[in-house]
């Protein structure tokens, strides 16, 4: 007997397109994720506004803004990157992820600085400043924390799956003809972009 | 082999390559953006609503920046437009549902 059927994909179980597919799919969750936490934001924003206002004005303004250019800057780079590896140029590529790795660094580094400066003051959830605060206040600062929280985590996971995507470069199993796992690391990228986008004139520009 | 050489002609059909001017482009626009909001913000402090409103306007501008170019969603097949619409229509839905649950209680 013989068997004349034979998959499709034989040989190669890779797949540009439902790769990207997949990725999108991903993102939309995370879309949604961060859209639940902008509703609440909204909803106590609205319930107070006054006291949003005040306690927005312990947040620094140029921190906030320089952390803006950084995650656009590297925003760029890895967009570049992708265009520098469908062109077979894969020594620039690379460095151009990890100058996108970098500009993540710098900002987790800032974010450090800035929560610091809110843990010295004894505004994190818990502490005795934070505690003797009025509940609108209370809720900007909860708030604020858990979600510049969860954004800088998916900058760490970010970061980490660009410097995975970085060694599947250095050894070829990305390349001009298999660049899926940049693609979607760029576009996972630019969703933390996205998302810093909404976050910084809610938190650091209320007026 | 058929199957290998069709795979690979549709991907050079749908496959765009961004040009770095075009990205460069992109961050410049995102940039200008971002020093707009800041100095809406500080120089147009009684306007309060009014702010909130510019703000959200230039952020959603920043972001569909970010998607139609650095995502290359201007490129990708018209199924990822549609889904985008379709994720944005039920974000909608569940913000007027929050907005009619707190104006009735």
């Amino acid at each position: 007997m013989e068997h004349a059927f034979v998959l499709p994909n034989s040989g190669h179980n890779w797949d540009a397109k439902s790769s990207k597919m997949g990725m999108w799919l991903f993102l939309f969750t995370e879309l949604l994720l961060f859209g639940g936490l902008f509703l609440v934001y909204m909803v106590y924003r609205a319930l107070n506004p006054d006291a949003f206002l005040i306690a927005s004005f312990e947040l620094n303004v140029y921190m906030g803004t320089v952390n803006t250019l950084v995650l656009l800057t590297s925003s760029m780079t890895i967009a570049m990157a992708i265009t520098a590896l469908q062109k077979g140029n894969v020594k620039l590529a690379i460095t151009l992820s990890w100058l996108t790795i970098l500009a993540a660094i710098a900002f987790l580094v800032i974010k450090y600085f800035e929560w610091g400066s809110k843990f010295e003051h004894g505004l994190f959830p818990g502490m005795d400043h934070y505690d003797s605060l009025p509940l609108g206040e209370r809720l900007y600062f909860y708030l604020y924390f858990f979600m510049t929280g969860l954004h800088a985590l998916h900058v760490i996971v970010g970061g980490i799956f660009i410097g995975v995507v970085i060694y599947f470069m250095r050894t070829g199993h990305v390349n001009k003809d298999k660049i899926s796992l940049l693609e979607n690391s760029g576009l996972y990228w630019h969703l933390v972009d996205l998302i810093w986008i909404y976050l910084f004139p809610l938190f650091y520009l209320i007026h | 082999m058929d199957h290998k050489e069709k795979n690979t002609e549709q991907l050079q059909e749908q496959e765009h390559i961004s040009s770095y001017k075009e990205h460069f482009g992109t961050w410049a626009a995102l940039i200008l953006l971002t020093l707009m909001t800041v100095f809406v913000s500080a120089f147009g402090a009684d306007l309060s609503t009014l702010t909130v409103a510019t703000a959200m306007l230039i952020a959603t501008v920043k972001a569909l920046a970010v998607a139609l170019y650095f995502m290359h969603l201007k490129y990708e097949a018209k199924i990822y437009r549609a889904w985008l619409i379709v994720v944005m229509a039920l974000f909608v839905f569940f913000l007027f549902m929050v907005i009619l649950d707190y104006l009735t209680r």
